[in-house]
């Protein structure tokens, strides 16, 4: 099978006769190959709907795209954002079919993180007193010192708080730009879920000190 | 508790953080708010799916180059799912 550049793949599917077949049996190929894998985490290529399904796809998806061919930007190479397509198929038929073997469901750390007792308000008392927002900076205070470590809150200071430039804040805290990237998005992703846990919304928190 | 909030509780009663002023405490929730600002849909991540799964496998550094993208893979399953099988055909796919 002939490999072809984007412009070659986009010519040729919008030819006509021979040179547009050809690239659609290509293409077929192409999508066939791959989505084995896509399918791989939901069923077993034992099962005897696995072809079927895997066929089903493979139409559905050269219709879409053709049908959509005039949005492809060449982000990507081609075949990617046709995989992509084919995915978006594949895994919205299998939702609908709850083909999904639950023993696979990964459960993430974030979903598992009860919070800690005592610390969820008795009361949501209103928002203009000076007690409510010593309160709620409190609570806010306390849930930053649960859940970062002590380099997540550095690093969420240096690049969030003081907007020192990656670079620094890497030497600073001597690491890497790596090391330091992951390390922010940690920072920001587990305070984010544990006020969402706690019900405690940052836009509202600002608002109350906000007012006059 | 998690091992990993039992850990930190005990690192917090070892080595207790350094209080956080008022500033501070406003200061990351303005870091969060900023970032829910800029979140982006999953409509919007689709379009960005490709050019995303292909760097990561190219590079290896999609997440830094597209953090929104990133952002959004960690807090919404189904948009995960879809980057996973989409990773998993071009690792397999391309010889990586």
């Amino acid at each position: 099978m002939a490999t072809r550049t984007n412009e070659e793949w986009l010519s040729d599917l919008r030819a006509e006769g021979e040179t547009r077949n050809t690239a659609l049996e290509d293409l077929r190929t192409v999508i066939q190959k791959g989505l084995p894998y896509a399918l791989s985490r939901w069923l077993s290529p034992d099962l005897p709907q696995f072809n079927s399904l895997v066929e089903e796809v493979t139409q559905e998806t050269l219709l879409r795209v053709l049908d959509q061919l005039d949005t492809f930007e060449g982000r990507s190479q081609f075949t990617t954002w046709v995989h992509k397509i084919a995915v978006r198929i594949a895994l919205t038929e299998l939702r609908r079919k709850r083909w999904r073997d639950s023993s696979l469901d990964e459960l993430t750390e974030n979903e598992d993180v009860p919070p800690p007792p005592g610390l969820l308000a008795d009361t949501h008392a209103g928002p203009e007193t000076v007690a409510e927002r010593t309160d709620m900076l409190a609570r806010v205070r306390r849930i930053i010192e649960e859940e970062l470590t002590e380099r997540q809150r550095q690093a969420l200071l240096l690049l969030g708080v003081q907007d020192m430039p990656m670079e620094d804040a890497a030497r600073k805290l001597k690491t890497n730009r790596n090391a330091l990237y992951k390390l922010l998005h940690d920072a920001r992703l587990r305070l984010k879920n544990r006020l969402s846990v706690e019900d405690i919304h940052p836009h509202e928190v600002l608002a109350l000190f906000e007012q006059k | 508790m998690n091992i990993r909030n039992i850990i930190q509780s005990i690192r917090n009663r070892l080595h207790p953080p350094e209080h956080l002023s008022d500033e501070t405490v406003l200061g990351f929730l303005r870091v969060l708010e900023k970032a829910e600002k800029e979140e982006i849909s999953c409509n919007e991540l689709y379009d960005k799916l490709d050019e995303y799964v292909e760097r990561e496998v190219n590079q290896k550094d999609a997440a830094q180059l597209m953090p929104l993208v990133r952002d959004h893979l960690d807090l919404c399953a189904e948009c995960c799912e879809e980057y996973e099988a989409l990773l998993d055909v071009l690792e397999k796919t391309s010889g990586h």
